[in-house]
């Protein structure tokens, strides 16, 4: 018996390119890790996400279909779970990062403006609503208790700050020439070039941009 | 194999796997303002002299019952005051440096780092003595050469203790705080590891909170909106 | 990372099992899978495998890396190697780990193979745990870790990349930046 779904589903991602499901999940699954390494927070593969969900509930009403003793429910079953997992982990390490970094989140994130949004929809008001929360648990507990001078809350004071010069595991997917590694006090500069396919550990503020347009896949 | 928190395969599955919490972000130490560590690391003492009269503050020199503090007065003071007055133009104070950063204990660093036990020394030495060096104190380039140094040396034994027991050895109490912090998490990862090793492959489960939620039947859709 | 997410990614690695029943091909999200004919090998994911091993609907051909002497001579050459040398899988050791657990009857010599993996496994931590303190020694901040697989950064790791930023925050104190600075560059 043929089994008829699944495949042939195709997607655009937004310039009319058509993708395959399994470009969609792929993308999903770099992404997934870039964020769970990643010291701060990467643009938002919402989109991605949106579109696997739909895949995904479709998958599950093909399956449904299917005669119950039939060895692909359980196979097809499992890869959905599979799926699942690694899309809410992903969404789980975001919020993670927004609840720890909320101010300087919001703050970057009015910085860039609204066409360069890191955050998803969701996001962003998961953000906001958390900070409202923050300051109104700050100044019930302890701010209106104490003299007028010390009673404005300050966020980006307070507000964890991602240290962009963390170390990262990484893989370069092509070739990346002329990254420069800041020296410390002493050492000088350094330039490096990644060869395509090798492995590395560095600071992760100069290969940032790579992480962004794919060029460079934490691991 | 892998069971997951919202779907699962086998209803029975989850009491054979073990309840091990998948690790969240695991992002390096940083002070901050809320951090308990970094509140105790700024409030170390540090010795003070005096440059300007300070009236009405006499208490805080507890070897004197004057009212004021006079010019040339020396008192130890947490290092969150000290540097507030050492910060000021002109300084209220000149900030000193404490034994642990002075030559002589220097000097007992650089022959050999990995003995010493910090922890009782000074348990927040590389905080501490990061936080010094901020104030510019000349002998400040000398002081970080020591902090780099002795960590770097005394890595390899964090490094071995992390990876090779499933116990906390009881040399570890010998490390600084900051050491510990990067010990403790090493030290999770050896264990997980050697779990994974000898035991083989377990499901991974969701954290407490998601069960719940799966009890109220919250669907993936209505995390994303 | 937890060791069994590093299992998850590791169960998409595929591997071939010969199947006892027919079936055309299974598009999977992921990719298609099959088709099946009974008797002849194909190549499935990891998960896969074992899940159609569970229900007998299956047999697993171990990868023929998987062999006491191949795996031998693997451990003598990374003994004798100054760099990493190329494993035969990126994830050896999970896909030994699983897949062994798997076939235990199917398989003969198999705690010999065990043993041969896990001393292959040994050799390479205790030279990544030595190349990483001369790293550390050394000062720098960069280097090069060609065919380490996941399972092994995954041990060095917090441990590595922590003492890494630890030693890069001491080294910037003596700049004397503002102490609130020092986690907002």
């Amino acid at each position: 018996m043929e089994d008829t779904f699944g495949d042939d589903d195709f997607f655009s991602d937004g310039d009319g390119e058509p993708i395959t499901a399994q470009k969609v999940l792929q993308t999903l699954e770099e992404a997934w890790l870039n964020e769970k390494f990643c010291p701060d927070l990467l643009p938002s593969q919402a989109d991605y996400v949106e579109c696997m969900m739909e895949q995904i509930q479709q998958m599950e009403e093909n399956v449904n279909k299917l005669k119950k003793n039939d060895f692909r429910v359980e196979v097809h079953h499992m890869e959905l779970a599979r799926i699942r997992y690694t899309i809410t982990s992903y969404l789980r390490s975001r919020l993670e990062k927004i609840e720890k970094n909320t101010a300087y989140i919001l703050e970057q994130e009015a910085l860039r403006g609204p066409e360069n949004s890191y955050l998803s929809e969701g996001e962003l008001i998961f953000a906001r609503d958390f900070l409202a929360l923050q300051e109104n648990h700050c100044k019930q507990l302890v701010l209106q208790h104490v003299p007028p001078p010390f009673q404005d809350f300050m966020p980006t004071q307070q507000s964890l700050v991602p240290n962009l010069r963390s170390h990262v595991f990484l893989r370069a997917k092509k070739d990346v020439d002329g990254v420069v590694i800041e020296g410390d006090r002493d050492s000088r500069d350094e330039e490096v070039d990644l060869e395509e396919n090798s492995q590395h550990i560095m600071q992760y503020k100069p290969i940032a941009n790579f992480v962004k347009d794919g060029t460079i896949q934490l691991i | 194999m892998f069971c997951h928190g919202l779907i699962s395969l086998d209803g029975g599955c989850q009491q054979l796997c073990h309840h091990r919490k998948i690790m969240s972000l695991c992002h390096s130490y940083v002070p901050n303002y809320f951090s308990i560590p970094d509140i105790l690391a700024t409030q170390e003492k540090v010795p003070c002299t005096f440059e300007v009269q300070v009236k009405h503050l006499g208490f805080l020199d507890p070897g004197s019952d004057k009212r004021d503090i006079e010019v040339g007065t020396n008192i130890e003071l947490p290092f969150w005051m000290a540097s507030v007055l050492k910060t000021q133009r002109p300084a209220i104070a000149d900030v000193g440096l404490p034994k642990i950063f002075k030559e002589s204990y220097r000097d007992i660093l650089k022959a050999d780092p990995v003995v010493v036990d910090l922890h009782k020394l000074a348990p927040y030495f590389y905080e501490f003595g990061m936080s010094l060096c901020m104030l510019n104190h000349r002998e400040s380039p000398e002081i970080v050469n020591v902090l780099v140094e002795s960590f770097k040396q005394r890595f390899r034994k964090i490094l071995d203790w992390a990876q090779h027991s499933n116990i906390e050895v009881p040399e570890s109490k010998k490390l600084d705080n900051a050491e510990k912090i990067i010990y403790q998490a090493g030290r999770e990862v050896g264990s997980s590891l050697h779990l994974w090793l000898t035991e083989g492959g377990s499901l991974i489960m969701a954290a407490g909170m998601v069960m719940q939620h799966k009890k109220m039947k919250l669907t993936q859709r209505d995390l994303l909106q | 990372m937890d060791p069994s997410e590093v299992e998850f990614i590791a169960e998409k690695e595929r591997v071939s099992i010969v199947p006892n029943f027919n079936n055309a091909t299974v598009h999977l999200i992921s990719g298609d899978v099959g088709p099946f004919r009974a008797g002849l090998p194909v190549n499935v994911p990891v998960w896969m495998a074992l899940n159609l091993r569970q229900r007998q609907k299956c047999r697993i051909l171990a990868p023929d890396w998987l062999d006491v002497d191949k795996l031998e001579a693997l451990k003598e050459e990374e003994k004798a190697s100054k760099y990493f040398t190329k494993m035969p899988s990126e994830h050896y050791m999970v896909v030994a780990q699983l897949i062994l657990s798997a076939v235990e009857d199917d398989i003969p010599r198999i705690e010999e193979i065990r043993m041969a993996v896990k001393n292959l496994w040994d050799v390479r931590i205790s030279k990544l745990r030595s190349s990483v303190d001369t790293f550390i020694k050394s000062g720098g901040s960069h280097a090069r870790l060609d065919y380490l697989t996941t399972m092994e950064i995954n041990s060095v790791r917090p441990l590595l990349p922590h003492a890494l930023d630890f030693i890069d925050r001491l080294n910037k104190a003596s700049e004397g930046a503002p102490r609130r600075d020092l986690s907002q560059d």
